[in-house]
Order: structure tokens, then sequence, then C-alpha cells
């Protein structure tokens, strides 16, 4: 494959360096989130951090930073690097490129600020007032432009399956993000929390998930050195998540205020999601062949397979919990909550950890810098994830079956939100270890940009490969 | 390959993609939003059809500043972890919110019909420390809040009430 131009490089290091900074950030506000759940005083010392970081200001950044400055920029950098890979053509408008990367970390300070002023749309994860979502359009609609003009400029005849993926993600997201930030802004009521819900899913489905997958169908055959198992079975996983992601938004209104048939056309497609989940398993476990022992030996590839295995199971759960009856009890508690960041951090957080260990050394010539902390960075995040979300899904089912018992307002539901504390404290404990993981990962890029041993020639050829 | 089956293969992809985008589109978004019950009104949505500058329309902006959607959801399903909440919600009720206050999460509990359940001068309390009636709640103090901001928040909270046409629903 060809080795990667000084611009691109320019290019994705804005992108990656940037995505770094915002994950500790966005996890900050999302570790003070958790201690808030705890010590509610947290924080409130003076006027000025008690208004500007209360708890209903600041989680929608914390969900939005995470969103758009981390996964959406970690992505948008990934694509800048592994399409130049694959269709062995440098990228097209490198400056444009590097300027979209500015004017990105640009929106993301704007939409802190402003979130935590206050100003807010509230529709999930569009919470970003309308003169910012003209703003994050364009760029994104320019990044997708410099996608699919260096894809239709390619020297590589075969359309690798990664670039299927991409391409599908780059048509959906603009169309996305216009009916969540600006077709919301013009209908009221149900009809306005149904396409708010159709973006806040699919951004989700067609855009992290879709972009991730190509992810590790790059990745996964150069770490575990073995061909791709089944470019057949990819291609129906593709297309079947194409045809039955789309229609998920309303399961997130279930038993609520829509008509039935509408839950219906909402769960059925849901339930049809585990066809294209199960392809890129199938996919994985199948390109593992042989390989199981590549595991203990690369902590990229471990990444890779383990969001792969936790993208499994959040496919698994979400299908479940959007029954009617699971809806019942798991709607609106702690579940929900340990199943989003399933998908986001335990899925596809770790996907873009192995493409980042994986590109940094063709980046800058350099060496990862330490292999132990590497290996930190994993068994970190992997113990506070896992403590997270075991405490999130049981406190949710706690919630929802005391619930049941006529524990909905007052002391009666006080009671539940005390009985909760000790999840509460796990949670926050939880996400410290995920917290210092993320450390762990910043300082070791940190020094293997510095301190990285250089790259032999030999090892530069085969470094992009 | 030469250029031009290279631009057979992207437009059929495109368009694939785009049309079932669209079908998913029209099927979840569009024709609902042209279901009739999503376009008419009940008495609820008029009681909620709040003119501007009216206080409870003013505290509506406030709940919404502060975040207030981010833990308390506003609307009640016909299952048994919402049998004491009140009346269940229907489309019409919410023909004028904007925006929709429905919400995701219930860190705190459900407030549809709160306006039945306490007085002003309950939430002139609790607003300001909720641990003072709540000994071991998680809500923020809303003590930094202007006197008029106070004010018309609780006059949003207590105009969340049923109208008496939908009580036994």
């Amino acid at each position: 494959m060809t080795a990667i131009t000084h611009n691109e490089n320019r290019v994705v290091r804005l992108f990656f360096y940037s995505s770094i900074t915002w994950l500790l950030i966005g996890m900050t506000i999302g570790l003070i989130l958790a201690i808030k759940y705890v010590w509610p005083d947290f924080l409130v010392w003076g006027e000025f951090l008690q208004k500007y970081l209360s708890y209903g200001r600041i989680r929608p950044a914390h969900t939005h930073i995470l969103l758009f400055g981390w996964l959406s920029m970690a992505y948008a950098g990934g694509l800048f690097y592994i399409i130049p890979q694959l269709t062995r053509k440098s990228l097209e408008h490198p400056r444009l490129a590097h300027a979209i990367g500015i004017l990105w970390n640009i929106y993301i300070v704007a939409a802190l600020v402003t979130l935590c002023m206050g100003y807010t749309t509230t529709i999930e994860y569009a919470e970003p007032t309308w003169p910012l979502d003209v703003y994050f359009i364009v760029l994104v609609a320019g990044a997708a432009y410099i996608c699919f003009k260096t894809i239709a400029k390619r020297n590589e005849s075969q359309l690798y399956v990664s670039l299927w993926y991409f391409m599908g993600s780059l048509i959906w997201l603009p169309f996305l993000y216009i009916i969540g930030n600006i077709v919301t802004y013009f209908i009221t009521g149900v009809p306005q929390a149904l396409a708010g819900w159709f973006y806040g899913h699919n951004v989700i489905g067609l855009w992290f998930t879709t972009v991730g997958v190509g992810f590790i169908y790059y990745l996964l055959p150069l770490l575990s050195k073995n061909p791709l198992y089944s470019h057949k079975l990819s291609l129906i996983g593709f297309w079947t998540i194409a045809t039955f992601y789309v229609w998920n938004g309303p399961h997130h209104l279930q038993n609520g205020p829509i008509p039935a048939w509408l839950m219906k056309a909402g769960v059925i497609p849901s339930v049809l999601l585990i066809i294209p989940v199960w392809t890129v398993l199938a996919n994985v476990f199948g390109t593992m062949k042989g390989k199981w022992h590549r595991i203990s030996e690369s902590v990229p590839l471990k990444f890779v397979v383990t969001g792969a295995i936790f993208y499994l199971i959040t496919c698994l759960q979400g299908p479940f919990q959007s029954l009617m009856q699971p809806s019942a009890i798991l709607k609106f508690t702690n579940w929900i909550i340990g199943h989003a960041h399933m998908a986001l951090f335990g899925a596809f957080s770790f996907v873009l950890f192995a493409l980042f260990y994986h590109t940094l050394p063709s980046l800058t010539g350099r060496k990862i810098y330490s292999e132990a902390l590497m290996n930190w960075h994993f068994w970190l995040s992997i113990i506070g994830f896992l403590i997270f979300a075991f405490t999130t899904w049981t406190a949710g089912v706690m919630q929802g079956f005391a619930w049941t018992e006529g524990k909905q307002y007052g002391v009666p539901f006080l009671e539940v939100v005390v009985s909760l504390q000790p999840f509460a404290i796990a949670r926050a404990i939880g996400g410290v270890l995920m917290f210092i993981g993320q450390i762990v990962f910043a300082y070791n890029v940190r020094r293997s940009i510095k301190d990285g041993q250089l790259l032999s020639v030999e090892e530069k050829s085969t470094s992009t490969a | 390959m030469s250029g031009q089956s290279k631009e057979r293969f992207m437009k059929p992809f495109i368009i694939g993609a785009s049309l079932l985008f669209f079908i998913g589109v029209t099927a979840t978004v569009v024709l609902p939003f042209y279901d009739e019950v999503m376009q008419r009104e009940n008495a609820n949505a008029k009681i909620k059809n709040y003119a501007i500058d009216s206080p409870e329309y003013r505290g509506r902006q406030v709940y919404i500043r502060e975040g207030c959607h981010v833990c308390h959801t506003q609307f009640v399903r016909p299952v048994k972890a919402d049998s004491s909440l009140g009346p269940v919600s229907v489309p019409e009720d919410y023909r004028h919110d904007y925006p929709h206050m429905l919400g995701t999460v219930r860190t705190g509990s459900d407030l549809t019909w709160v306006g039945t359940r306490w007085n002003e001068q309950w939430h002139r309390v609790h607003l300001n420390n909720p641990r003072q009636v709540f000994p071991g709640s998680t809500m923020p103090r809303y003590d930094y809040l202007s006197d008029q901001d106070t004010e018309d928040l609780i006059a949003y909270l207590m105009s969340l009430k049923p109208a008496p046409s939908t009580e036994g629903r």
C-alpha cells in the first residue's frame, strides 16, 4: 500500500490529537456527573461553578463532546488515513481537510460554552442551537466531499468492504444531522420527538456503528495477518444494516404516546438488527481462526476483538430492551446508561484505540513508546468499564422493579434513589478507572511522538501495510 | 478499471443507500407526522399552549435552560411502573409542546402531572434545597435562580395538571 504523504500526515495527526484532547475533557465532565450522583453539592463552590457546571447543563456537554469531539473527530481522522490506503490515491484537498479540522475544534469549544450557558434545543445529541448546527453540517459535508472525491479517483480497482461502510456513513450522516437538528426546529410535540429519536438512534447506527465496523474490517486482517474471512458476508451485513437500522427511532418512545403501528415498525427492525451484527461477528471469528494466539502479542488486536465482542453484546441487549415488556421495566433506568456506554465506549472507542496504536507509528515514524502502558490502558479501560456497566445494569433492574411496586414519586421514589447510592459510588469508581486508563493512553501517545524508538527503514515500509 | 466503470459502480451504491435511508425516514418520521392523532389537540394541549410572556411560558424556558428534562421525563405509559403517575399520555397532549419535554431518563421522578402533587410553597423550599424536604435526594440546589426565575418555574410546574375531561384516562 502507498506511503502516507506529508499533507495527509498533517491532517490525520490534527484530527487524532484533537480527538484525544476531547476524550480527556469529555470524560472529565462524565466523572463530574458521576460524582454529583454521590455528592450533589460537588463543585457547588461559588455561584459561578454551581450555575455553569450544574448537572442539567453539563450532561449534554458530556455526551456532545464525546460523540462529536472524541469519536467523530477520531473517525474523520481515521477516514482520512484509511481511504488513501485502500484506494492507493492520495487524499484530495488536504488543505481543506486541515481547515475542517481546525474549524471542527472551534465548533466543539462553541458547543461546550453555549451548553454550559444554558442554550439548548433539548433534542438529545442535537443540543447545540441552530447556528452551530448549520456550521457543523458544512464541516461534515466538506469531509464527506473530500472522502468521496478521493474514492472516485481511486487507483485500486477492487473496492474493499470498509469503503462500502465508509461511503454509506458519509451519505447518511449529513441527512441524519439535518433531520435531527434542522427538521426538529420546525415541528412540535410527539412528531418532533420522533424526528429527534430518528436522529439520536441513527447517528449511533449509521455513523458510529458503520464507520466503526469499517475500521474493524480494515484492522482485523492487518493485525491478525489473516485475510478477511468472507467478503460476501460483510456485504450482506452492509445492506441489512442499511435496511433495518433506519427504522429504529420509535423504540425510544416504546409504550409511550405513539400509535401501535409505529411501535411495531420500530421494534421489528430492531430485532432484525441481529442479522448485520451477526455477520460482523461471524467475520471477526472467521478471520481470527488459527490466529487467536496473536491476541497475547498485540494490544491493538486485543482492543479490536474486545470492541467487536462488546458490539455484539450491545446489539443483543438493544433488541431485547426495545421489546414492549422488557422496555416497561428497563426504560428510563440506569440500565439504558450502561447500554449506551457499551456501544460508544466498550465497542467503538476500543476500535479507535486499536486504530490509533496501529497507525501512529506510520504517522510519526516512531514506535509506540511503551507496550506496558498500552496494556495498562487496555486493562484499566475494560475493568473500569465492566464495573461501570454491571452497576448501571443492576441498578437499572432494581429501579425498574421498584417503580412497578408503586415507588413512583415523592418519598417512595426517594427511597429508591437512596438505595441506589452504593451503585452510584461503584459507578464513579468504574468511571475513575476508565478515566485513568485514558490518561495512560494520552501520556503514552504524547511520549511516543517525542521519545518513541525510531522505526527502521524496513519497518517503515511495512508499517503502512 | 476504467473511470467509467467506477462511476457505474458508485451510482447504484449511492442510490441504493439513499433509498433505503429515505424509506426509513418516511416510515418513522414523515408518516407519523401526518397521522391524525399527531395533528389533533386536546384540553391538555390547550392548557400547555402558554401565551408568550406568561409566567408559565417563562418558567418553561427556565426548565429548559437548567436542563430539568435531562433527569425528569414527562410521559406516562400504560404500564405498571407508571401506575400511580396519573392519566396516561396521548399524542394529543403534546400538540403545542415546543420543544417537547418527553425526556429519556428518570433520575428524578416523572413530572407530567406534577402540578397535582405539591403546592407553591413546597416547590419554593424544595428548589432552594431539595435535601431539606427529601434527605438523600441527589437533585441539585437551585438557590442560584433569581426570584423571578424561581416563581416562573413554580408557575410552570403548577400548571402541569390534567384537564378535568382527561382525568380518568
